[in-house]
């Protein structure tokens, strides 16, 4: 998962980077409200984190800009402004959350974790696709209640793919999303780990959770829910 | 040392700082206003009379001047008789005016023939002769006017009359009178004047009887500002409210004013003590932990809880300095639906996952004159507590009253905290002590809602429910002194 983080403190801003990069995000990072709008439209993100009180363009201005060109995807608000009107007006112009300074990173990524779930379509923070259970608090992963082990990088993967279950998933889009910009995009690596994962998810090839869709992508195919809940 | 200043010459002298009052020079700017506009006013008026009046005075003068010509006219015409030549003429017993017989006297007659030939002279003609430019018709009457160098004006009625003597003949005659105008004009100038100099003293009288009445009528005021002055100074702590009805608004208003102003301080001041105070300890504690050079997870955690504990204070410091104080003044009434709908859909967006039922029953048009920010911090904090510790359903109601609004907030969580009630009922209670749960966000409801003479009370509708009503009185209204709190 890609997010932005546009934060001009500056040792804030480097902590949060480190944080959420520890925790498998990829993270893009920007110091004043310009350069965070440039990257908030110009490039994929999964999730904005924006400070109000920015230099160059203001958090409030940003949100704006970047609803108006039509990105939808979630922006948690983090300010240090704790009044009602302060709040209601950054949700009016499209933030989905805020959180207030200070605050402790656990609870700032358990928010963004909850965002990222919403955007998918998942209420809870357990992602339920058939016999696969991926809980994003503790980040286990189960098949049919047995618990798998998985990479860093494999979970990521698979909580992607399960976030966009239903959905064709680029090989770009998935690469954006899980590697650094600079990662080299015509390696191989996504198929390795692909394979990597349905050997881990279906070794007896009986559910086929991933489909390959020559050209076009993957797409996680177990429906939504537990089983004996369709 | 002399200073040249264009084409004055002043002398310098050293400044003397003195300090007007300001009472005096807004009175008297208030005084001058009146004083200014009504004398213009008067003038105005008084100078139309005058105008007016002069013109009725003048053509009744004309008026009076033509009906003595017809007058004079009509008895020469009546004295005139047929004398025994067969010719017109004026008996000397005729009985015309006796003006017509003096020299000069003003009044003055005379009889032509039809080829213009004066056939008489009235002795008051002297040697003036009266020349004729046109001649009437037989009953034809002309107003004419006869001047004539170094001679005085007259105003003069020629009539044409053809007379039927004895013997079946008759023959055309102009008659003549003319009148002098120096009586008239004479009158007129001196109507002017007299009107003149009785509207100028009617306008002096009453600028000196208005000069007086405004003295009278300001004294209140006077009074009132010298008073603010008294409390600006600190010899009086509020201005007197028994003044004439139409100040005693302002008054109030003041006094409002200067006792939400003190209010405001003084709770500026005691919010400071209290940050002041409150951020001494933990930090106390953080530099103990920090001599120790500790780095283990308790000194981490004890650090953390320490730090946790000072956000805790001063947000909750900060939120009750920043509230308005309720003043009253200034403030619109402002309403409440947009309020409430504003909070619920952006705690409906933030606690999506949970998927509250949120209920409102908001009285149509309810609104409260207060500071937006203050009533947004009673609406959030108490529907904010209601989203975060309910099960599924929420019910907001805001009833609005003549002397109060009441905001009812009902939730089916599992009821208040222990030591909630305690510290929201606890007055001067320490909210920034850290109590869990519902506490920071309900004392700040209960003191912004104190800063509006309202209060704050807890109850349990039904079991496993709880319910927070916010009363708040509207200005010029006292809450009764009876507080219930059920639980």
């Amino acid at each position: 998962m890609r997010v932005l983080i546009v934060e001009d403190d500056l040792s804030l801003n480097q902590s949060l980077v480190s944080e959420f990069e520890a925790r498998g995000f990829k993270v893009s990072s920007a110091m004043d409200g310009r350069e965070g709008q440039y990257l908030a439209t110009e490039y994929p993100v999964d999730l904005a984190i924006i400070d109000l009180g920015l230099p160059e363009v203001s958090g409030i201005d940003l949100i704006k800009a970047l609803r108006s060109a039509a990105k939808d995807y979630p922006v948690l608000v983090l300010t240090a402004r704790d009044r009602w009107q302060d709040k209601v007006e950054a949700l009016k112009i499209g933030a989905d959350d805020y959180v207030t300074k200070p605050f402790h990173v656990e609870e700032l990524i358990a928010r963004a974790d909850a965002l990222l779930r919403r955007a998918g379509g998942w209420a809870q923070s357990e992602l339920v696709c058939g016999p696969v259970v991926l809980d994003t608090k503790s980040q286990q992963v189960t098949l049919e209640g047995e618990e798998i082990e998985l990479t860093s990088f494999e979970y990521r993967l698979l909580e992607y793919l399960m976030l966009h279950a239903g959905e064709v998933c680029s090989k770009t889009q998935i690469t954006e999303a899980l590697y650094d910009q600079d990662f080299e995009r015509d390696s191989n690596v996504i198929e390795v780990f692909i394979g990597r994962l349905r050997r881990k998810l279906d070794p007896d090839s009986k559910f086929k959770p991933i489909e390959t869709l020559r050209g076009r992508g993957y797409r996680m195919d177990l429906p939504r829910g537990a089983p004996d809940s369709h | 040392m002399v200073a040249v200043i264009g084409w004055t010459c002043q002398e310098e002298r050293p400044t003397r700082i003195e300090r007007r009052d300001p009472a005096q020079v807004s009175l008297q700017s208030l005084r001058a206003r009146v004083l200014l506009w009504v004398s213009l006013a008067l003038l105005v008026l008084f100078a139309i009379t005058v105008i007016g009046l002069d013109a009725i005075s003048q053509n009744s003068s004309r008026l009076a001047l033509n009906d003595e010509l017809q007058v004079q006219l009509l008895g020469v015409i009546a004295a005139a008789e047929e004398s025994e030549d067969e010719e017109l003429s004026l008996p000397d017993d005729a009985g015309l005016d006796p003006r017509m017989s003096l020299p000069n006297s003003g009044v003055y007659g005379a009889i032509w023939d039809a080829d213009g030939v004066p056939i008489w002279y009235s002795a008051s003609w002297g040697d003036r002769e009266w020349y004729v430019s046109r001649w009437p018709e037989p009953g034809e009457r002309i107003y004419a006017r006869v001047e004539e160098p170094d001679q005085p004006v007259l105003e003069a009625l020629l009539m044409g009359i053809r007379w039927d003597f004895h013997d079946g003949s008759s023959l055309p005659y102009t008659f003549g009178i003319a009148v002098a105008q120096d009586d008239y004009a004479a009158r007129e100038a001196s109507f002017r004047r007299n009107l003149t100099g009785w509207f100028v003293a009617m306008a002096v009288a009453m600028l000196i009887l208005l000069t007086a009445v405004l003295h009278y009528a300001l004294k209140p005021l006077r009074r009132l500002v010298r008073e603010l002055g008294d409390v600006e100074a600190g010899r009086r702590q509020a201005v007197s409210e028994s003044l004439p009805v139409e100040l005693t608004g302002l008054a109030r208003n003041l006094n409002f004013l200067i006792d939400s102003e003190r209010r405001r301080t003084t709770r500026y001041r005691n919010t400071l003590d209290d940050l002041a105070h409150s951020l001494k300890t933990p930090l106390a504690a953080i530099r103990a932990l920090l001599t120790e050079k500790r780095s283990d997870a308790d000194s981490l955690s004890a650090i953390d809880q320490e730090v946790v504990r000072m956000d805790q204070t001063i947000g909750h410091q900060l939120r009750r300095a920043r509230a308005s104080g309720g003043t009253g003044l200034g403030l619109a009434p402002v309403g409440l639906e947009q309020i409430v709908t504003d909070i619920v859909s952006t705690l409906d967006k933030v606690y999506r996952d949970k998927q509250v039922a949120c209920e409102l029953e908001i009285y149509e048009g309810a609104s409260y004159q207060a500071d937006p920010g203050d009533l947004n911090e009673i609406f959030g904090n108490l529907i904010e507590n209601a989203y975060k510790f309910c099960n599924k359903r929420v019910l907001v109601q805001v009833i609005s009253l003549a002397d109060r609004v009441e905001i009812v907030v009902q939730d089916d969580g599992p009821g208040f905290a222990p030591g909630v009630i305690e510290l929201v009922l606890e007055r001067g209670g320490r909210a920034d002590e850290s109590v869990p749960g519902q506490g920071i966000g309900l004392a700040v409801v209960a003191e912004t809602a104190e800063l509006y003479q309202g209060r704050l009370s807890l109850g349990a509708p039904d079991s496993g429910a709880s319910e927070v009503r916010v009363t708040l009185p509207r200005r010029g209204y006292k809450l009764s002194k009876k507080v219930k709190n059920e639980w």
